[in-house]
């Protein structure tokens, strides 16, 4: 009974518990999909032959690595995702404290976002996401 | 906090201005009129005008001591802008994007000599390295200068990451970032283990980022590597100012003798290892550029005494060993820039070719050397008679004299060089303005040798 | 036993054991799909810390977003195994010695620490790790760190145009 109570427990308090119905889910998603891999490949036939186990390659053979070094710019396009993927996660707690914080908390989140929106532009006019070039 | 605030909004402006103007000419004299500006606003706030109030919640504390710093700091950088800005522009097409990574890196400085919590300086030394990991690496086609970027963001990540470790376990022992609380006399005499050892790692990650040895192993190849102008502004205003933070950390370590820990004696061999290698192994140099990266090493092991000792003499000695150290290497890497080879044999019959450019690198060398009547006289001067202040550890003012004689030896290779052998000296073409700012920084460098309290004074009044 | 201990030892042996695997993969692919087991390990500490808000921002930065940059540095360098160099056995033989004089001396040290006895983690009662209070420290107290790391963003973002950029 304990622990259908707290699955039912969704009371706003923050406890670390109340992500034991997410780890159970989890733990169940993972727990299928592992589960199935290896039935799969119990219960399958195996008939190895050399042109199966060749990558497929629509039909042509394969020859060279896959591997080739690929261009800066998709580096360049990653490097600011992060960026701006850590500034929006500051807002984050900006946004749970928007009152309490007031206007004094406003005003910081609006220098940090006016310094971001400085680099923004400044990106854009160097035109470092331009993919064409 | 004027400084602080200003360089960052003024790395934007400069980041803007590479948008909208072309020339990069242009662009040095908006860096050099910046840097004026923060010059004088750092010197306002000296005499107590402040711009912005701002509540630091007790992370920052501005005083005499941290502002004549910053004020030193500015003021080599703009020297440095003002005579090599037209190298800075040679290094690649992102001018603008130099003076403003520059402004950035001053903002970290600006921080650290100010700071009174850890998380400060560990964001102002942040800060100070992600720019110059980049100013290395600017030369982009250069296979070297790439080395080097490399070698610097891996070794300097590394002990940012000894420094944050460090900080941690100090967190976990007294439940603050202040070093208000670190350099309580309780605790820097206790025999708290977690925060003993916290205090080491910061050590070991203090004295990598002032490259003193045995941790120093990163600093030829990144001087050398690196565009020689960078090398130049690493070289001098980022290193005095990872002393100033060195000096702030450990005051009280050295003040009060720790039962578990012997401060001093840790120091000493860091010291001694430091001079013993920085010496030694500049005096085996072909090039001038890895010369002067082992010759600042040398220099360092000069300027950790301030940290050794812990006197009034030595926070005065740092300051004045800054500004001489700075304004030297400066005028050495300007001079070195216009040669068109960086080896000795490139020095020869400099004299005869450009006697300018030769007076003022002989001055700036015998500064660099400790000759009387130049400012690194006193620099070391001060350096030596803070030792003798604390009483004991004669024995290092003797062994630091001996090396002393040592640096004298190649330093003065450029001199005989340029003076005693004959070669062409070529060099690149010289402007003229460019031998008046020389010649405005041996007078300076040979004012400062006369009259230290000149810089000295402003620390009291 | 409680569940949180059991949970606790887990998440460390695999934290530590996927770190040890990070740096023995020869793959470097490998080494970097370790290392996202070592975030997610430490995501279950914040966890059981009761810092979820850390927990999450961990997952996505680190885990999401810092490993996509891992993965495409080494697709830029095309690393193989020919091209892998060769290291010096005695250089690994004394970087093990210095490292484990330095495991030696830190293990001692946090068992003899006398400021570490009875001294006990908030284990899913503190509320220090979550998200409002962070959010009332972050833009009180902590609002000129936070303003200022704005720079080191920017700087960053001149760097990436500096280097990243084909010219």
């Amino acid at each position: 009974m304990q622990l259908l109570n707290i699955l039912l427990d969704a009371s706003a308090t923050s406890n670390a518990s109340n992500y034991f119905p997410i780890g159970l889910q989890l733990f169940f998603a993972i727990g299928f999909v592992v589960t199935m891999m290896f039935v799969t490949h119990f219960l399958g036939p195996k008939r190895k032959t050399a042109d199966k186990l060749e990558n497929f390659a629509s039909g042509i053979e394969t020859h060279g690595d896959a591997r080739q070094p690929m261009a800066i710019k998709y580096f360049l396009v990653a490097i600011l995702f992060v960026l701006f993927d850590v500034e929006v996660i500051f807002f984050y707690p900006y946004a749970v404290n928007f009152r309490s914080l007031g206007w004094e908390g406003f005003g910081a989140v609006l220098m940090f976002v006016a310094f971001f929106l400085a680099g923004f532009i400044y990106i854009i006019k160097k035109g470092a996401l331009t993919w064409e070039d | 906090m004027n400084a602080i605030i200003l360089s960052a909004i003024l790395g934007v402006i400069m980041m803007f201005s590479g948008i909208w103007v072309n020339n990069k000419a242009t662009l040095r004299w908006i860096a050099l009129a910046g840097l004026l500006v923060l010059l004088i606003s750092n010197i306002a706030e000296m005499y107590g005008y402040r711009i912005w109030n701002v509540n630091v919640h007790n992370m920052l504390y501005f005083d005499r001591f941290g502002l004549l710093f910053n004020s030193v700091a500015i003021g080599s950088t703009f020297i440095f802008v003002a005579l090599s800005g037209s190298d800075i522009n040679r290094v690649g097409k992102y001018a603008a994007e130099y003076y403003t990574l520059i402004f950035f890196v001053l903002t970290g400085i600006t921080i650290i000599s100010v700071y009174t919590s850890l998380l400060m300086l560990f964001l102002g030394i942040e800060i100070m390295s992600i720019p110059l990991y980049i100013l290395t690496g600017s030369d982009k086609r250069n296979l070297k200068s790439n080395e080097a970027s490399l070698k610097y963001f891996l070794m300097g990540a590394f002990s940012t990451g000894l420094m944050l470790m460090g900080i941690t376990l100090i967190y976990g022992a007294t439940g603050s970032f202040s070093i208000e609380v670190l350099n309580n006399p309780a605790i820097a005499q206790g025999v708290s283990f977690l925060e003993i050892t916290g205090m080491l790692f910061l050590l070991v990650s203090m004295a990598f980022k002032v490259s003193a040895a045995p941790f120093h192993f990163w600093t030829p190849d990144v001087y050398d590597g690196a565009p020689g102008v960078f090398t130049s502004f690493m070289a001098t205003v980022v290193k005095a100012a990872a002393f100033i933070a060195f000096v702030k950390l450990f005051d009280a370590r050295m003040s009060y003798s720790s039962a578990v820990v012997d401060w001093k004696m840790l120091l000493c061999i860091l010291i001694i290892a430091t001079l013993l290698i920085g010496n030694i192994t500049a005096v085996f140099q072909q090039s001038v550029k890895r010369m002067l990266a082992y010759s600042s090493i040398a220099q360092a092991g000069f300027m950790l005494f301030a940290v050794f000792s812990m006197n009034e003499m030595a926070k005065e000695g740092i300051i004045f060993y800054a500004v001489s150290y700075s304004l030297a290497t400066i005028g050495v890497f300007a001079v070195l820039l216009k040669m068109k080879d960086f080896t000795f044999e490139g020095y020869n019959g400099l004299a005869k070719s450009q006697p300018v450019l030769a007076f003022a690198n002989t001055v700036f060398l015998l500064s660099l050397a400790g000759i009387p009547l130049t400012a690194g006289f006193f620099a070391k001067y001060f350096m030596l008679a803070s030792v003798i202040q604390t009483g004991h550890y004669l024995w290092m003012v003797i062994v630091a004299v001996l090396f002393a004689a040592v640096s004298v030896y190649y330093y003065f290779r450029v001199i005989q060089a340029m003076y005693f052998k004959t070669g062409e000296g070529e060099t690149e073409n010289i402007h003229p303005g460019f031998k008046t700012g020389l010649i405005i920084l041996t007078v300076i460098i040979i004012l400062l040798g006369v009259a230290p309290n000149l810089i000295i004074n402003f620390l009291y009044f | 036993m409680s569940i949180t201990v059991v949970l606790f030892w887990f998440l460390t042996a695999l934290a530590l054991l996927s770190a040890i695997m990070v740096l023995l993969s020869k793959n470097p692919v490998h080494s970097v799909l370790w290392l996202i087991v070592v975030f997610f390990a430490i995501s279950g500490h914040y966890i059981l810390l009761n810092a979820q808000f850390l927990a999450i921002v961990n997952l996505i930065v680190y885990a999401g977003a810092i490993m996509v940059l891992f993965l495409f540095v080494i697709m830029l360098m095309n690393l193989n195994a020919e091209t892998e160099p060769q290291k010096n056995t005695w250089l690994k033989l004394a970087g093990a010695i210095s490292g484990g004089s330095l495991l030696l001396i830190l293990v001692s040290v946090i068992r003899s620490a006398t400021d570490m006895t009875g001294r006990t983690a908030q284990v899913g009662e503190g509320n220090i790790g979550l998200i409002s209070n962070l959010g009332k420290a972050l833009f009180s107290e902590y609002v000129v760190p936070f303003e200022i790391s704005s720079v080191l963003f920017l700087s960053a973002m001149v760097g990436a145009v500096v280097i990243g950029k084909k010219d």
